[in-house]
């Protein structure tokens, strides 16, 4: 008989988990929140990827297409796990959707539920929803996954644009205090494609420190190098309105100018990662653990990241703390490597 | 004191230990300065680095060095160009208050009676006069066009026949012009009390020991009423 194994959350971690499984002859069952899978990269389209710029289709297209295709993979979409008890070595749990309620039994489970963006307005100094010029990446993600690159406010080309990095992320007065990891990456990859598509434009990031750590390194070189785009270091204090429909940075230029207000088209600010509601939720629906940086936790953080503290449960992708797509497809394989075996054990 | 050959004075570096560690004793110390990521965003929201060449970022960073010589540089103007408007506590992502540990050394200055701290308190000797002696703050004798240039173009005017606009205020205002209110003798007996306790009359001494002189006069004569 085949097992049974529950993932919730249908992102890139909780797909690759789902796509192995099935290969291996194991019954499916995929729960997600929204009414689509592909997790935060097809909510907001991002349309080319870090590293090496290659259509998000190519791998966000090519996991939903095996998931769909794969024949032992039940999606619910638009569904919860809305109660859940531990059988013996194994799980009973309902999901709720709008075919009703159903309860299984499972061998084990595996939560990919992911990362929510931090929400810019959670730090007034920004302007964020004040200014229709200042947006976040995700946001300049999706317009440009719509082939939009051009001003809210007007709809004009932007002669000038500013990002920021380390929005909602590294400050203790927002009460994240851990780094995103992949924003730095993200605001250099769009800084590039900006200059691609505006040439005459002007990008500056302003940055605290420049983390486009391992190979990431190879798009912030390129971004000085081939794009000019200017790097400044120091942290924006705020944001107000400026001359001509502008939008200006105030703040210190730490390595050279000293101060500065700069009046900008357009302000992108590299909103970071967190744990999201959904993480608290799953931690206390599941009986597993939640970490200090608001994330779920693993038993142990290096011998086993895909590891709950709750044998038959595991943890794959950004639910875990902030990451790349390959991190997460990566710890989807090894949950699901692990879920299977905690099940054949089982047996 | 040693001088070098232009006649500047020497500071052992034994005593710009010891300011340092002044400092770095003060129970505030460890809340103000904790890490530091270079960020500027401090600076950025200063309202003073617009105008001189200070940044709050670099007086935590000098903190940081734990270096006294860094410090020291700072005792003579730098410190004084703050506003002590504590924006730069309100967004430090570190939770640092630069302002607050401008404040510990601004102290510092002020117990040991440092030529900085006499010079920028000097033209609020008549201000020191009348809180300590009187409890008022300022009176309208006070008002005077080379005290208060800030006040505009009609300071000149205000300071004129005094007594005269005093009485046309409706509210009771004792009709005299060298004080705002009256202070019963005995409140001023216990605001005498208050500012030994806590040092105040200490600190007048050390930054301007003939007003002090002046002040205890009045200290004397009121206290033996
Ligand atoms: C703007 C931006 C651009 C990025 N660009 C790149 C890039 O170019 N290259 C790269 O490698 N990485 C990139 N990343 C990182 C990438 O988005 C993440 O690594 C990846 O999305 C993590 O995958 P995941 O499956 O763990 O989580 P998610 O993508 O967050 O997916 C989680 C899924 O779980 C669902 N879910 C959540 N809670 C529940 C619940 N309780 N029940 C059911 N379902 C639930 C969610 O609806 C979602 O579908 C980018 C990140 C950002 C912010
Ligand atoms: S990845 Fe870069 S922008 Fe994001 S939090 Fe870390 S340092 Fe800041
Ligand atoms: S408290 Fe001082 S250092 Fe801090 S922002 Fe205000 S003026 Fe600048
Ligand atoms: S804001 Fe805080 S962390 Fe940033 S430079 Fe100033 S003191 Fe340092």
């Amino acid at each position: 008989m085949a097992e049974n194994i529950l993932v919730v959350g249908g992102g890139p971690a909780g797909l690759n988990a789902a796509v192995m499984l099935s290969e291996l002859g194991v019954n499916v069952t995929l729960v997600e929140r929204d009414s689509f899978i592909g997790g935060n990269p097809k909510k907001f389209k991002y349309k080319f990827l870090f590293p090496d710029m290659q259509p998000a289709d190519n791998v966000i297209g090519e996991l939903i297409k095996k998931t769909e295709s794969g024949g032992n993979i039940k999606v619910y979409y638009s569904s919860e796990v809305s109660d859940f008890k531990e059988n013996g070595k194994k799980f009973d749990a309902t999901i709720k959707s709008a075919g009703g309620s159903e309860t299984k039994t499972f061998d084990s489970v595996i939560v990919a539920t992911g990362f929510e963006h931090f929400d810019p307005a959670r730090d007034a100094k920004y302007s964020y929803q004040l200014f229709d010029d200042v947006i976040d990446i995700k946001d300049l993600e999706r317009m440009m996954g719509e082939n939009n690159f051009v001003r809210p406010s007007n709809g004009q080309p932007p002669k000038n644009v500013a990002f920021i990095l380390c929005v909602g992320s590294r400050d203790r007065h927002i009460g994240n205090q851990y780094c995103s990891r992949v924003c730095c990456t993200i605001s250099v990859k769009q800084a590039i494609e900006l200059k691609e598509h505006f040439p005459d434009c002007e990008v500056y990031i302003f940055y605290m420190d420049i983390r486009t750590y391992g190979f990431f390194e190879d798009l912030y070189w390129q971004a000085m190098e081939e794009h000019d785009v200017q790097i400044v270091k120091g942290r924006i204090a705020e944001i107000t309105s400026g001359p001509n429909n502008t939008v200006v940075c105030k703040g210190e230029d730490t390595l050279l100018r000293g101060p500065f207000e700069i009046p900008f088209d357009m302000v992108v600010l590299a909103s970071g990662m967190e744990g999201g509601p959904q993480s608290p939720e799953i931690s206390s629906k599941l009986g597993i653990e939640l970490d200090e940086h608001g994330f779920l936790k693993p038993e142990n953080i290096t011998l086993s990241p895909f590891k709950s503290n709750k044998a038959g449960i595991f943890l794959a992708g950004a639910c875990t703390g902030p990451k790349a797509i390959s991190d997460s497809i990566t710890e989807g394989a090894a949950a699901a490597m692990n879920a299977y075996t905690y099940a054949v054990k089982n047996r | 004191m040693e001088y070098d050959e232009n006649g500047v004075s020497i500071v052992p570096s034994g005593f710009k230990r010891e300011i340092f560690e002044e400092a770095r004793k003060d129970f505030r110390y460890e809340e103000y300065v904790r890490g530091c990521l270079n960020c500027g965003v401090c600076t950025g929201g200063c309202p003073p680095h617009r105008f001189f060449d200070f940044s709050p970022r670099i007086v935590l960073q000098n903190m940081k060095s734990k270096d006294p010589e860094l410090i020291w540089t700072m005792m003579d103007e730098y410190i004084w160009a703050c506003f002590q408007c504590f924006t730069c506590a309100m967004i430090c992502p570190f939770l640092n208050s630069p302002g607050g540990i401008i404040a510990v050394l601004r102290e510092i200055a002020v117990r040991r009676g440092f030529e900085s701290a006499k010079k920028v308190l000097k033209p609020y000797s008549r201000v020191l006069l009348k809180l300590t002696a009187y409890g008022n703050q300022l009176s309208p004798d006070m008002i005077q066009p080379d005290f208060f240039p800030d006040w505009g173009p009609h300071i000149g005017y205000a300071a004129t026949d005094l007594a005269a606009k005093r009485k046309a205020i409706p509210m009771p205002t004792l009709q005299v012009t060298n004080l705002s209110w009256d202070v019963a003798p005995e409140a001023m007996k216990e605001l005498y009390d208050i500012f030994d306790e806590a040092g105040v009359f200490k600190i007048i001494e050390a930054v301007d020991p003939s007003l002090y002189e002046i002040i205890q006069d009045i200290v004397d004569d009121v206290r033996s009423s």
